[in-house]
């Protein structure tokens, strides 16, 4: 039996890194952030872990994401190929951008950051599965999903997908990037997946009761 | 009986008796060393054993004193541990496995009396639930939050602040402690809820004492850390010195005053040092939160870990010298983002029996 722990002890509290959060005036604050705050001044704070970083470049999902994409531990090569994939999105928009008329010039969006948490919203499925054992027979259930396994779900079905549906000659930041574009505009294969995930669950819709939480 | 001889009769005492008689107290006392409280089943200590044992205790405690040459009646616990330690020095490794003198109070578990007379019939009426005190104690909390919720008009107190700032409910157990009797996580957890539902209701005062009891205060203000302050040297440049630790690397920086932004680590420049982005992100972490990328020159030197705690360690040094350069308002944000405190992680051991510290041997089935 897996038995989740932590080196910290219960009472210390995440850490908050951007500088905006200490830069609102006392006033700003709603009951709960300062709540918050009280709480904050009396707990221990966890120490940020070594991906997290106040500069502007540092972004949660995006580490996420390579860290998902790492393999045996090598953050370095996982960490370059996500830079070489936001840059690929950057070029092709680029293109696209000086291609275009005049007119839908500012349609076109050019920031990869932007693109990439776009792209990974589109992809968020809303409903779930979840096989429940009646009587002998596993049925998929629909169940509703929290927001940490949306993402979970996004960003897992995002990189399988750019690992085995692709040539063997082509790179992973190519094949990303593709598949992100395609999921900016709502088409590709992921979109697709959770598509076809929705309609299962609706039409499993008559199993909904067996839910129990 | 060398313990039945009044403590005056000097030439009468044999140390070697006196001796023998503490070492007896303390080896029965190190033998019932046990943690959980509220052994089940019958008695095994009786209430005349336990007051036998405290009897003896004292009187131990009294010929303790006398043979280190203090007074008897000002001997407190401290210094029994310490002569205890002196006459009878061990080199085990477990802290509790060596000699020990304590009161029988601390060393015997708390135990309940009998809960059924001599009929059979059991004094509380939740005896047969099979954990009377933990439903007792569920029935009278429910009952103070239907009168709360029944007389919401007559006082509305704010005192729902404290509970958040300063005070946290007790462990599991505490709990066990205080009701002698275990419980499971899931009747921990629901009584904790049930609290904090009778925290949030507007509460009058009596309910206020109730959850007190179960209420412990936070130790306040575990900081209170000592900022250094600034120290200069030839040329007049204010510097300041800090050290860091992270996952066995150890590291020293030396921030000065009125710099370019330049950051040397074992005499080299962190470009060569750390070619990984991420490491020098992490160094600039404390300055660039602080908006001082520019002002200050460090000098460090680490040793130890790989690539990664090496960086760690020297945000943490770095962070610590910063203080003495930033108000107390600015390090209270520095400890709120992390940079303060010492990461724990470390490199989890390897169990017998087992590949790694989780993973398993491979499952053969022949």
């Amino acid at each position: 039996m897996p038995v989740r722990w932590s080196r910290y002890n219960p009472s210390y509290l995440e850490p908050e890194v951007k500088t905006e959060a200490y830069q609102k005036p006392l006033e700003e604050l709603t009951e709960e952030e300062k709540e918050q705050m009280e709480l904050k001044a009396v707990r221990p704070i966890k120490a940020a872990p070594p991906t997290l970083s106040s500069s502007v470049f540092s972004d949660p999902m995006i580490s996420k994401f390579t860290n998902m994409m790492m393999k045996s531990g090598n953050k370095v090569l996982a960490r370059s190929l996500m830079s070489q994939t936001l840059e690929a999105i950057k070029r092709k928009q680029l293109e696209k951008y000086h291609k275009a008329p005049e007119n839908e010039k500012e349609t076109i969006e050019c920031n990869p950051y932007v693109i990439f948490h776009q792209a990974l919203k589109n992809c968020q499925p809303i409903i779930g599965l979840s096989s429940i054992t009646r009587g002998g027979k596993t049925y998929q259930v629909p169940v509703p999903l929290t927001d940490n396994r949306k993402r979970f779900l996004a960003m897992k079905w995002m990189i399988t997908e750019c690992r085995e549906n692709k040539h063997r000659r082509t790179m992973m930041p190519e094949k990303l990037s593709q598949e992100l574009l395609l999921a900016f505009n709502n088409e590709g294969p992921i979109i697709k997946k959770k598509h076809v995930l929705h309609k299962m669950a609706e039409s499993n819709r008559a199993y909904a009761h067996f839910r129990w939480w | 009986m060398a313990s039945e001889k009044p403590l005056g009769s000097c030439p009468a005492y044999s140390y070697h008796t006196l001796l023998w008689d503490t070492l007896r107290l303390i080896c029965t006392t190190t033998a019932v060393q046990r943690k959980n409280a509220g052994a089940s089943g019958p008695e095994k200590y009786t209430e005349a054993f336990i007051k036998k044992q405290i009897e003896e205790f004292n009187l131990g405690k009294r010929h303790l004193a006398n043979m280190m040459g203090e007074d008897p009646e000002t001997f407190t616990q401290e210094d029994i541990d310490r002569a205890i330690a002196y006459l009878f020095p061990s080199g085990l490794f477990d802290k509790q496995a060596r000699p020990l003198m304590k009161h029988p109070t601390e060393v015997f578990p708390e135990q309940r009396k009998i809960q059924w007379g001599e009929d059979g019939r059991p004094f509380h009426f939740l005896f047969y639930t099979g954990k009377q005190s933990y439903y007792s104690l569920m029935h009278v909390s429910i009952l103070s939050v239907i009168n709360n919720a029944s007389s919401q008009s007559n006082n509305i107190c704010d005192i729902l602040n404290r509970n958040l700032a300063g005070s946290r409910w007790l462990t599991k157990i505490e709990l066990e402690e205080m009701l002698v009797e275990k419980m499971s996580d899931d009747d921990y957890s629901r009584f904790i809820r049930l609290l904090e539902k009778l925290v949030a209701l507007p509460c009058a005062d009596l309910e206020e004492k109730y959850i007190q009891k179960f209420s412990k205060e936070v130790p306040a203000q575990l900081q209170k850390v000592l900022i250094e302050p600034l120290q200069y040297d030839e040329r007049g440049v204010a510097f300041s010195t800090g050290e860091g630790r992270r996952k066995t690397a150890s590291a020293t920086a030396v921030v000065y005053d009125n710099g370019t932004g330049k950051i040397t680590v074992n005499g080299i420049d962190i470009l060569h040092y750390f070619p990984v982005l991420q490491d020098r992100e992490q160094l600039l972490f404390p300055f660039q939160f602080l908006g001082r990328i520019g002002k200050h020159d460090m000098v460090c030197t680490v040793s130890g870990g790989g690539r990664s705690a090496q960086a760690g360690a020297i945000r943490l040094a770095s962070a610590k010298a910063l203080r003495s350069f930033v108000t107390e308002k600015e390090v209270e944000f520095m400890r709120q983002a992390g940079l303060l405190t010492v990461d724990p992680r470390v490199k989890e051991r390897k169990k017998p029996g087992q590949e790694g510290p989780r993973r398993k041997f491979t499952w053969k089935k022949r």
